[in-house]
């Protein structure tokens, strides 16, 4: 059968126009920076624990504050990093006591979901928006993690239950290198900004604009003149944000930053901090009050778990009290994550010398050198 | 399981038949060719293509069911392969992050390539090339059915530069062949 000539430009001039109308024409972006509270004058507090053992190994752990105020983590665990049975595990902190974690991704699930086969899984993120908490992981079919492509799932019920995760598509070649670790931003628009980052022969931050139904609208990359990786992101306003970002080496041995004065839309490489970073994830947040917190390892490897503190967006740093220091430098705390509950506490989540995850929460005046 | 996922399992099943269909079989080929395709997705051929390769081009697609349907000679000859093949290595060396730019973000909001695509369209009908503007109706078509997000996920994928370049590895080697005789 041959189609009439005359169908096929009809057919075209259809085709076009409908893709036209599908394609997105955002607004320029802008971020939807957390509303300043007032100072909490409570005294210093700090407590921490471990979190309950789901398995011998974990690893990179993430916070989100549910709409009850219960404050949520998960991190991925198995018999090692990479095997065949790390799961994405889940627990709540209820009334000062961690509930059991139970598995909320696994490698199976997702290759069921996805109709595609899955070798590993790994890095989640949690973030809660109104009452929908998102998680987005990582998973490989072939090599490394540079091969990690991105999986997105989304709670309706506070993590009870998961609708069946969904592959983004953000890499032309194999859809492979793109990662996460840090917690996504509210744009004004309704969307979310997520930092992600590329690891597949070269090593750069990415930053992921999605609309408010979850779908990628912009992709913008973060270059540095030297590898760098896990981006970091505090909206300063409404168009300016500072990004930190992992030192991928052989950089400085600092933690490297970049900026954007157009809510996200470009981001220029700026100064290393002068921080150390011994190629290690950072975390930073915006505490109510304005102020940036950062917390990452010290310079000679992952044996320091330490905090600073920037009072002018992010120009001068100051140390904050140390969370943990070993001189054995084969002990681990690593990968944190930060988050300040609407309450003002802030929670903070790091591996703990790879066998587990540890939590600890204090407030603004513990950071400020209070005692408890 | 998401529409998307559907699509690309689905479409890697019928991509293995007609992989089959270029084998020798002789006059059972097309049969062969078909009975792959059930094969490929019960089998979990389809599923590891699908895990490995990513979500299949409707390019491939229709190449794909060309092949099935047993109508020779496929669109994908020598020329558009190797016009294939020199605008996609560099498209995915930079996107792989070679230089700051990064091309493929511009398939996220495709209108600027959108409009590219009407002169491309006014070019294949003025070079007769009707398979390759059915092809390109069948991409956007796709693109604006929201089964795929970026439009350079619509037109062209890896497993599709790679048979690009076995059609002009072949050519190449037939030619030599050829001359050498």
């Amino acid at each position: 059968m041959t189609l009439p000539r005359w169908l096929l430009p009809l057919l075209f001039v259809l085709a076009v126009a409908g893709a036209a109308w599908r394609a997105p024409t955002p607004s320029a972006p802008a971020f939807l920076p957390p509303p300043a509270l007032a100072k909490n004058d409570a005294p210093a507090s700090f407590a921490a624990a471990m979190l309950p053992t789901a398995a011998p190994s974990a690893h990179a752990a993430t916070l989100a504050e549910l709409p009850d105020g219960r404050i949520a983590a998960a991190w991925f665990a198995g018999a090692r990093e990479g095997a065949a049975d790390v799961a994405v595990w889940f627990t709540t902190l209820d009334a000062g006591a961690w509930s059991i974690p139970r598995q909320i991704a696994t490698r199976e699930g997702t290759a069921d979901a996805t109709l595609g086969f899955v070798r590993k899984i790994g890095n989640p993120v949690l973030y809660a928006e109104g009452t929908r908490l998102h998680l987005w992981y990582v998973s490989v079919a072939l090599g490394g993690w540079a091969g990690s492509s991105l999986n997105h799932s989304v709670s309706q019920d506070d993590g009870r239950t998961w609708a069946p995760p969904a592959r983004l598509q953000t890499s032309p070649f194999l859809n492979i290198s793109t990662l996460v670790r840090a917690p996504p931003l509210q744009l004004a628009d309704g969307g979310l900004g997520l930092p992600a980052y590329h690891e597949f022969i070269a090593k750069h931050g990415e930053w992921l604009r999605l609309s408010a139904d979850g779908m990628i609208i912009d992709k913008v990359r973060m270059v540095h003149d030297q590898r760098t990786l896990q981006p970091a992101i505090a909206a300063l306003d409404e168009r300016h944000a500072l990004a930190i970002l992992r030192d991928g080496g052989p950089g400085p041995g600092r933690i490297r930053s970049a900026t954007s004065d157009d809510g996200g839309q470009h981001w220029t490489a700026a100064n290393a901090l002068p921080l150390p970073n011994p190629n290690a994830s950072v975390a930073m947040l915006r505490l109510h009050g304005g102020r940036l917190l950062i917390a990452g390892n010290g310079a000679g490897n992952r044996n320091q778990l330490l905090l600073w503190i920037s009072d002018d967006d992010g120009k001068n740093w100051r140390p904050a009290p140390t969370v943990e220091n070993l001189a054995d430098p084969n002990a681990e705390f690593s990968y944190p994550a930060l988050l300040q509950a609407r309450d003002g506490q802030i929670h903070l989540a790091y591996t703990w010398r790879r066998q587990g995850i540890k939590h600890a929460a204090f407030n603004e005046a513990w950071l400020d050198g209070g005692t408890p | 399981m998401s529409p998307t996922a559907i699509y690309g399992f689905l479409t890697h099943g019928i991509v293995f038949g007609a992989f089959v269909a270029l084998l020798q079989l002789g006059s059972k080929r097309r049969i062969l060719a078909l009975a792959a395709i059930p094969v490929a997705l019960v089998a979990g051929i389809a599923s590891f293509m699908h895990g490995i390769i990513g979500t299949p081009s409707l390019t491939l697609l229709a190449l794909a069911i060309w092949q099935l349907a047993g109508r020779t000679p496929s669109p994908l000859a020598y020329r558009p392969a190797l016009i294939l093949i020199a605008f996609a290595l560099p498209f995915y060396a930079m996107a792989l992050g070679l230089g700051p730019l990064d091309p493929y973000a511009l398939g996220y909001q495709p209108l600027p390539l959108l409009a590219a695509s009407i002169p491309l369209a006014a070019l294949l009908w003025w070079r007769r090339l009707d398979c390759w503007l059915l092809i390109l109706a069948l991409d956007l078509a796709g693109y604006a059915s929201g089964l795929i997000s970026n439009l350079w996920d619509a037109l062209f994928d890896p497993l599709l530069v790679l048979v690009a370049l076995a059609v002009v590895i072949g050519q190449h080697v037939r030619s030599s062949v050829a001359s050498s005789g």
